[in-house]
């Protein structure tokens, strides 16, 4: 089966991309050949036979999705990589210097070599629908655009505007290309086929013409059209990028150097260190680190937890009750993928104050431009706050977010069970209780499980769904779906105490905490961690949750698992002083508007005792390996069903550095022998429990076996 | 077909103008009130036909007002809404239309009220200064543009208040408050009488507060968030004649008797009553506040439009076929003190049953005992598009109270017309 029809009617040829058994359309090897071939053959006709070439997907939704990752992973030596780049780009020129008007029809995503094609063509028109999202995502992935995106972009819109695209990724609208110049008109998508011929007759016939006069602006001429403007540009450019991936992610800063590098000059001898830096990147860890958790993403956005028999209802109204920081966040979440949502808390305090909450997040993106102002008068309009329980009878779903105590969550459960419809059904927000125990109060444990949101609410991609013994298949299915609708990655665990993510990362700042009795610097722990790739250092993560929430689900952790999760003395001491972090605006810092210090206090409160220094690699070790032992617990007792769960938990959760691929994959790639001998070490040292290696991992070490196997293609098992 | 229910209602608090809902346009305000009423009966917004508010002053930004309430609601996009204006008696209107809907067989479940922010009226610039813009933004070149400059004066730049013109009668050319200076001197009320009929009607909204918090819902007022409104902030305390008599006549210098003290308050707040067949409640398992059981609007004069109520209570009594002594419970609205104590002289007058042939029953003395029994508009104020909703809640809600069987609830309505409605348990 062939990717490519060629067709040509009245000198204008059709090149219709059309993938075999795909959703979308892949430039992958043999595709591009076929390419190549069609553009020979269509050079051969330039001469009088054919006028014209039009490129269109028959793919709905979707021109060409981009080059093919799969193929991009596999690549072992930088020569090979050097190879592909350099052969890409020679396609992509020819189709460039074909004797033809050419054009992309753009009918939906236009991604990374999918748009490195579009640029190359003269004209590029697309659809209004909302389906058309265009982009160069290739630094997402620890790569640069490597078919020639980033000579031809800046070219085509100016250094600005490329700039933007290629270093953060992201995508933009069909309106925001038209708006830069990227796309040369919109079209109806029902009549897409038809005006775009009509374009490409209107340019033989002479009738249309376009021009594409840079627009001439003050910013622009300040700061694109001389030198002195685009040394400050780029200087600029750069600092922002040093500061957002803070040195852990080097493929933004390989595309800048490319572009400042080459920008002005001939095409070839920027196609030259384009593929250059290309094939360099293509073959580090990072890029593959980073494409094995695309991978994770995708997998995890449709992962089938639930057979997809089991048929679910929409959620038509959601009721939340607990309006604190959880419950607001939640609210606004609901509200701003159109649910109306009741929300219900004892008195109007609270309730003010999560409406407020959710009137700056959506203010915020009102100043973002992703909302327009009756956007949020609507949107907003659907949280209804309220002290009773009227409104919870026709709910589809209530989530519960009171505070972390068993009996007032039984009491509230039992409180809803008499109120709300049958098929409703009762979430809750713990982070850590027993969803089995809170069943207990009501009569149909089948229709209550965990819906753990992490905070804050709109910013992290996690939910952990809880499923207790009794939870339905049909209420499972029920949750997922309502939580993949608001746009979350889902993982399923079983209810155990902590569920998953907490449980791993209770163990990494408890060892934090021990390190600082130890005598360890508060900013010397958090920099180790944030060296390592932690968007947050332990002892800040713990002063912004909250210390009061964070020993909360400490408390539940060492009832459970005793020894191992013995919580250090430093942190009852800083609850007992009512240091309970950024909140309360001293913690293990001094927080003071957006500054923090150290607490002097903390240090004074701290019975230190120093057995000797602790080295950085050490005390990374115990912070990391720690975690890795606990989540070895997690598999080896079956909270979760595979290591990848764990890596996207991680990952989605708390922010694990999607650069390491996640936890278990970086212990992979330690070793587990290595980790076994240092937790081993940690044990004789300390005499501690908590250092104790799993018989998982003990297994794992002297059969030397790693979490993942090769074959990471495996058929996804049901929870 | 059965007798139409009102099954339930809640209105905001009242809020007099410029106060605490300033910043608070009229659709905003309505669309809580209809949320919270879909959520006071737990009813799917599903089965809601159609929304029906009643009101004034529309927005600008809100052109069909109901619409937006409708949406704003989370009614879903598919259902209908539609807005409707009899000037004070909007709010009467939009319920007595939802049962002309549903009695014509057009919808089945609808939900009636109505919406006034008078903080929001807006300022305008008048006609000539409207053409001057308009003019400037169609010229063609700078000295077209700078020779209408030029032409611009001071006086251009003084602003219509939209409220004064709305409170005007275009055919009279009286304001409200002058028809009701009209009234007092024809029937010589004085000006003692209306600022002792005032006094009642504070005291008497001062005393019902519990009462009233029953039909009202609480309001955390957007988009700030940080303050919530549970009472109407009309009613005064510590009102007495004394301050009252200190008053200047605000519409007729010297002579006049009519003050800003003993006329309705301008008022922001919103009402939502849910209206459905009687048979359709019982199914839903409702228990509704009461029924409709007549209803009238009558045509006066413009500039005594404030007679209106004393010709359509004795109407809606005959088509009910009631007297007026079994009417427990009677709410007139409070547009001016003067205006309602002219009406209850008029309809124990023998000489207007005469001249209009209302049968002897339907009129007489009403005994002030059963009239505004929790205060009226001069004290809660009077939003105008909402007052005939909230009357009729107010009133519904004191009938159960009383274990009433009947009530009847009437306005006068600004342009010449008096609408009533009698409603049973």
């Amino acid at each position: 089966m062939r990717a490519l029809n060629l067709k040509i009617e009245n000198k204008i040829a059709i090149l219709e991309f059309d993938q075999p058994d795909s959703k979308v359309n892949l430039l992958n090897s043999a595709t591009m050949q076929e390419l190549a071939e069609n553009i020979d053959q269509l050079a051969q006709k330039s001469q009088g036979e054919v006028k014209a070439l039009i490129i269109t997907s028959k793919k709905e939704g979707s021109f060409i999705a981009g080059a093919d990752i799969k193929e991009i992973e596999q690549i072992q030596w930088a020569a090979e990589a050097k190879e592909k780049s350099e052969k890409g780009k020679q396609i992509l020129n020819s189709l460039q210097n074909l004797d033809l008007i050419t054009l992309a029809v753009i009918n939906g995503d236009c991604l990374g070599g999918g748009l490195e094609l579009a640029v190359a063509c003269k004209y590029r028109v697309a659809s209004f629908s909302d389906r058309v999202k265009i982009g160069l995502p290739e630094v997402k992935l620890g790569l640069v655009p490597g078919w020639g995106g980033t000579q031809r972009l800046p070219r085509l819109i100016g250094l600005t505007q490329a700039l933007k695209m290629i270093l953060s990724g992201q995508n933009i609208s069909g309106r925001e290309a038209l708006r830069n110049g990227l796309v040369d008109r919109l079209f109806p998508e029902a009549r897409l086929k038809e005006e775009s011929f009509n374009f490409v007759r209107g340019f033989l016939e002479g009738t249309e013409h376009i021009t594409r006069i840079r627009r001439k602006g003050f910013s622009k001429a300040l700061l694109e059209n001389n030198p002195l403007g685009r040394a400050v540009l780029f200087q600029q450019v750069k600092k922002n990028l040093l500061k957002k991936t803070s040195g852990f992610y080097p493929a933004p800063l390989k595309a800048l150097e490319i572009i400042k590098r080459t920008y002005g000059k001939s095409n070839q001898s920027g196609f030259i260190l384009e593929s250059e830096i290309f094939s360099q990147l293509a073959v580090t860890e990072v890029s593959k680190n980073l494409i094995k958790v695309f991978y994770l993403n995708e997998k995890f956005k449709k992962f089938p937890w639930v057979s997809d028999q089991v048929k679910q209802t929409k959620v038509n109204k959601c009721g939340i009750v607990g309006a604190g920081l959880m419950g607001g966040g939640i609210a606004h979440l609901t509200s701003s993928h159109d649910i109306p949502t009741r929300i219900r808390d004892v008195n109007f305090e609270p309730l003010k104050k999560a409406l407020k909450t959710a009137r700056e997040i959506f203010d915020y993106s009102l100043r973002n431009r992703k909302l327009k102002k009756n956007q949020v008068e609507y949107k907003m309009g659907l949280i209804s706050p309220t002290v009773t329980y009227q409104g919870f009878e026709n709910t589809d779903i209530v989530i519960e977010a009171v505070v972390e105590d068993l009996s007032i969550k039984q009491k509230v459960f039992k409180e809803l069970s008499q109120i709300i419809s049958p098929r409703a059904v009762l979430a809750s927000n713990t982070s850590a209780l027993s969803i089995g125990r809170l069943a207990e109060a009501v009569s149909y444990p089948e229709r209550v499980v965990g819906l753990h949101f992490f905070n804050p609410v709109h910013r992290m991609p996690l939910v952990e769904i809880i499923k207790s013994e009794k939870t339905s298949d049909q209420t499972l299915a029920q949750v997922i779906a309502f939580a993949r609708g608001l746009g979350k990655t889902v993982i399923v665990v079983q209810d155990r105490p902590g569920f998953l993510v907490n449980r791993i990362l209770f163990p990494y700042l408890n060892e934090a905490a021990s390190l600082l009795e130890e005598g360890m610097q508060i900013e010397k722990i958090d920099r180790i961690a944030r060296r390592f790739g932690m968007p947050l250092g332990p002892l800040e993560l713990a002063d912004e949750v909250g210390i009061d929430v964070g020993y909360k689900v400490a408390k539940i952790l060492q009832d459970a698992f005793g020894d191992r999760m013995r919580i250090v003395s430093v942190l009852n001491n800083l609850i007992q002083k009512g240091l309970l972090g950024k909140k309360s605006g001293q913690g293990f810092y001094l927080h003071t508007g957006k500054r923090k210090i150290p607490n002097p206090q903390v240090y004074r409160m701290t019975k230190i005792n120093n057995r000797g220094r602790v080295s950085d690699q050490a005390a990374l070790k115990r912070m990391i390996y720690t975690m890795v032992n606990e989540a070895a617990r997690c598999l080896e007792e079956k909270v979760v069903n595979c290591p990848e769960t764990i890596d996207i938990g991680m990952i989605a959760g708390i922010g694990f550095p999607p650069f390491r691929a996640g936890l278990l994959r970086y212990a992979d790639s330690i070793g587990i022998e290595a980790i076994v001998t240092d937790l081993v070490n940690f044990q004789n040292q300390f005499g501690q429990e908590r250092f104790r290696p799993c018989d998982l991992l003990l297994e794992k070490s002297r059969q030397k076996q790693s979490f993942y196997t090769h074959d990471s293609n495996r058929k996804p098992e049901y929870a | 077909m059965g007798r139409i229910a009102i099954v339930e209602g809640v209105r905001t608090p009242f809020v007099k103008s410029w106060t605490l809902f300033e910043d608070v346009p009229a659709q905003r305000l309505g669309s809580v009130c209809v949320r919270e009423l879909l959520e006071k009966t737990h009813l799917n917004p599903d089965s809601v036909d159609e929304v029906i508010i009643g009101t004034v002053a529309q927005p600008v930004e809100a052109s069909n007002i109901a619409r937006v309430i409708s949406l704003y609601a989370g009614i879903p996009k598919q259902k209908r809404a539609y807005t409707i204006s009899r000037n004070c008696a909007s709010g009467l209107e939009s319920v007595t239309s939802a049962l002309e809907k549903i009695k014509c067989g057009v919808d089945r479940i609808v939900i009636a009220g109505g919406t006034e922010s008078m903080s929001n009226i807006p300022l305008m610039f008048g006609r000539e200064t409207s053409k001057i813009f308009m003019k400037l933004n169609k010229a063609k070149n700078l000295a077209e543009k700078l020779k209408l400059f030029l032409g611009l004066r001071p006086r251009h730049f003084k602003p219509v208040p939209g409220l004064i013109l709305g409170l005007t009668d275009p055919v009279c050319g009286l304001n409200m408050g002058q028809t009701a200076e009209v009234l007092a001197k024809e029937f010589g009320v004085t000006r003692r009488e209306q600022d002792e009929f005032a006094l009642m009607s504070h005291q008497r909204a001062v005393e019902s507060r519990p009462k009233l918090q029953e039909e009202i819902m609480p309001f955390i007022i957007p988009s700030k968030f940080d303050r919530m409104v549970e009472h109407d902030n009309g009613p005064r305390e510590n009102m007495n004649l004394e301050s009252l008599g200190k008053l200047k006549p605000f519409f007729e210098r010297h002579t006049g008797t009519v003050t800003v003290g003993n006329s309705c308050q301008v008022t922001d707040g919103a009402c939502a009553l849910l209206v459905m067949e009687e048979e359709k409640a019982r199914q839903m398992g409702y228990q509704p506040l009461g029924y409709i059981r007549a209803y009238c609007y009558v045509g006066v004069e413009p500039d005594k439009m404030g007679l209106g109520p004393a010709y359509a209570i004795p109407t809606v009594l005959e088509m009910a076929g009631l007297n007026l002594k079994e009417i427990n419970l009677i709410e007139i609205n409070e547009a001016f003190a003067a205006q309602v104590l002219a009406c209850l002289k008029l309809l124990s007058s023998k000489k207007f049953a005469e001249e209009n042939i209302f049968s002897p029953g339907t009129v007489g003395e009403i005994d002030p005992n059963r009239l505004n029994v929790n205060g009226g508009a001069i004290a809660l104020g009077h939003p105008v598009g909402t007052s005939g909703s909230r009357l009729i809640l107010t009133l519904l809600k004191e009938m159960k109270r009383r274990e009433a069987q009947f009530g009847l609830a009437s306005l006068c309505v600004g342009g010449g017309q008096g609408g009533a409605i009698i409603l049973e348990r």
